[in-house]
């Protein structure tokens, strides 16, 4: 599904990304940990095509396609879906009408059909439902006054809409209660599937009791200095970052 | 292809309208001719005409129109149709709300409007206003009786086309719309073509309580040169609300130029600005609380792309009687390019001591990070920016009560993208 390999990124001329390789086959769930500065988001940037976020050298294959040559709509179109850390706000676009114009633009740039308004609003209706996100919050403009909660609610209901095979989540728990990480985490786990992988980024291991990993990798210094199954992040849990890999990361 | 407009060729025209005028209106003229002789058309010498170079876009060669936007379709409102400036009576109906052609009340030694035309918030020096004074020939006058509320709107629909639109000393039209006591109208401009050189005057006075809602479309040709004004005066308790679109030309200006006379009186100014190749587009706003308690709210916003450029200066004065006075002005703007440029000019003069005003303005690109959320979810960066200008407008367009009105201006802004989209996909 994902092929990382020797992939250097900078940004603003600091090079963050040092080398950094990963495989994540289809169904699979990956956990990537790491301190803070370790280029935890700046890996689920330079996979999403953000500006600023320059590869230097490497390769990312995505479905055997290179990615990086990629637009960040294009990547979005092939399969590729950021959850982000802080979903924006926008004023002035309505919830409803993003999310209509992302699965139409996303329909098109595959050749696909587009949804007429009547369909789309049955397809957003049901999975609105499942993730209890409120008709009100749709008619909302974009994150506009929703709590982090529901922010991140809102993500993953773009993420089902979306239906990509790759998702990447940017620490989803940050900002999140134990409730609301429940649910968030609940609805991750409904969209499991043998051909869709998941890459869930994050700090703390208390995610991944809830989203469990197949594999769990500690990013350090800009590249994988651990790898191991669901185990090493509670030895991680335990020892701390310092205590696992040692102050040198 | 034509000549040019010039001083001598205006001054001329004014001479020409001494003989066969009526007394009152004959010494109106006379006094906005002298005046005018002595001043000439406004320079960038005068503080407020700093930004925008009227003589240098009057003494460029006319060029060709470019073709004109379709006019909006009001159904039910009661139509003015000037053609290149003169009124089409046959195409209008105004009649039925009592709506009298300028010429008309121009002919009549005893209107009773004479004392109203050119009373209204007068501003004596003002070299474009004594102009347009000196040589209106069109227009209309409304008198809404008290406690009479017009329920379809007034839509005064400006085309201009053809060579006609492009006489060389131009085409200037007043409007005088006075609402008595309690009474309430909506009022609606529409500017589609290419004026060579117009300058067009609304006055507007309102009684205690009466109510008027404004919205100009001004959507005129890259080559169009246009200057209006509109002039108000607020009794108690009246309330004024406008909405001015406009895209510009190669000379665009419109003035607002409000007098909140009376307690209680209040003015909503909104204006929505997008421009693109490289035309110029002037909104300049002055208004003067002389009474106690008055309010006004300006919010403008503005979109340049291209080599375009903005002028956006907001006035307001509060006199020593205009205690308690609530007065909001925002302005902010888009630079979808480099080379694109705004100026912002916000004044306030305030002579009373217990006032609320504030003042706010930025300029600034789109947010980047919004554009790269939108991106993610695979939405391409020419649609990605279009969703964002239209988002970044929507609070100014929503500020429009009439659901209809407000789909007018909403399809305007969504035309102006699509005919733009070129110019707002690219950084240049």
């Amino acid at each position: 599904m994902l092929e990382i390999e020797d992939l250097h990124a900078s940004v603003q001329g600091k090079e963050i990304l040092k080398g950094l390789s990963l495989k994540v086959g289809p169904g699979e769930v990956h956990a990537i940990m790491g301190p803070n500065g370790a280029g935890k988001s700046t890996t689920s940037y330079a996979l999403a095509g953000r500006d600023g976020y320059d590869v230097t050298s490497g390769h990312v294959r995505f479905k055997g396609e290179d990615l990086l040559v990629l637009k960040p709509e294009e990547r979005a179109a092939k399969g590729i879906f950021l959850a982000f850390q802080y979903p924006l706000e926008i004023p002035g676009v309505s919830t409803l009408n993003f999310l209509k114009t992302a699965v139409n633009a996303q329909a098109k740039l595959r050749g696909e059909p587009v949804l007429d308004a009547v369909q789309f609003l049955r397809v957003v209706r049901d999975a609105a439902k499942l993730l209890n996100v409120s008709e009100e919050m749709l008619k909302r403009p974009l994150n506009v006054g929703f709590s982090g909660g529901e922010k991140k609610r809102n993500e993953v209901l773009q993420m089902a809409l979306l239906k990509p095979s790759l998702a990447i989540l940017d620490e989803t728990d940050s900002g999140l209660d134990i409730d609301a990480l429940k649910l968030v985490a609940e609805g991750v786990n409904a969209f499991r599937a043998p051909d869709r992988s998941f890459l869930v980024i994050t700090h703390y291991q208390r995610l991944l009791d809830y989203i469990v990993p197949d594999y769990v990798h500690i990013l350090a210094g800009g590249k994988i200095v651990r790898s191991g199954d669901k185990s090493l992040a509670l030895r991680l849990e335990e020892q701390g970052y310092d205590g696992l890999i040692g102050k040198a990361a | 292809m034509s000549e040019t407009t010039s001083l001598n060729r205006l001054l001329d025209r004014m001479a020409g309208y001494k003989r066969d005028t009526v007394p009152w209106l004959g010494a109106l003229r006379e006094e906005a001719r002298t005046i005018f002789a002595g001043s000439g058309l406004p320079t960038r010498r005068i503080e407020s005409w700093k930004y925008s170079d009227l003589s240098r876009a009057l003494a460029h060669t006319q060029q060709g129109t470019s073709p004109a936007h379709p006019a909006p379709v009001l159904p039910g409102a009661h139509l003015a149709l000037f053609k290149n400036g003169i009124l089409d009576e046959a195409r209008s109906t105004l009649a039925e709300i009592g709506a009298v052609p300028l010429r008309q009340v121009l002919a009549d030694p005893a209107t009773p409007f004479a004392n109203e035309i050119g009373h209204v918030n007068p501003q004596k020096k003002h070299a474009l206003l004594n102009l347009n004074t000196a040589l209106m020939e069109d227009g209309i006058v409304l008198h809404v009786p008290a406690h009479t509320t017009l329920t379809a709107p007034l839509y005064l629909r400006y085309d201009w086309e053809g060579e006609e639109a492009r006489i060389p000393d131009g085409r200037h039209l007043r409007v005088l719309i006075l609402l008595d006591e309690g009474a309430e109208a909506t009022f609606v401009e529409s500017h589609t073509g290419t004026p060579g050189f117009s300058t067009i005057v609304n006055e507007v006075r309102l009684a205690t309580g009466a109510r008027l809602k404004h919205i100009r479309f001004d959507r005129l040709g890259t080559e169009s040169r246009q200057s209006a004004i509109t002039l108000g005066e607020l009794a108690s308790a009246a309330h004024y609300k406008g909405f001015y679109l406009s895209e510009g030309g190669r000379f665009s200006r419109h003035e607002a130029l409000f007098e909140l006379n009376e307690k209680d009186a209040e003015a909503q100014l909104d204006g929505i600005f997008l421009v693109a190749d490289g035309r110029h587009c002037d909104n300049t706003t002055v208004i003067t609380h002389a009474g106690p308690e008055t309010s006004s709210r300006q919010s403008f916003r503005g979109v340049l792309a291209g080599d375009s450029r903005g002028v956006y200066q907001g006035c307001v004065r509060v006199r020593p009687d205009a205690q308690m006075t609530d007065a909001r002005q925002m302005s902010r703007t888009l630079l979808l390019s480099r080379q694109a440029e705004i100026a912002i000019k916000p004044e306030l003069e305030i002579l009373a001591d217990n006032v609320k005003c504030s003042h706010g303005a930025t300029a600034g690109e789109l947010d980047t990070a919004a554009l790269f959320f939108l991106r993610a979810r695979g939405i391409p960066e020419a649609e990605a920016r279009a969703l964002l200008v239209e988002a970044f407008l929507s609070e100014v367009l929503e500020a429009i009560e009439s659901e209809p009105l407000r789909a007018c201006a909403a399809a305007a802004v969504s035309d102006w993208l699509a005919i733009h989209a070129g110019e707002i996909a690219h950084v240049e």
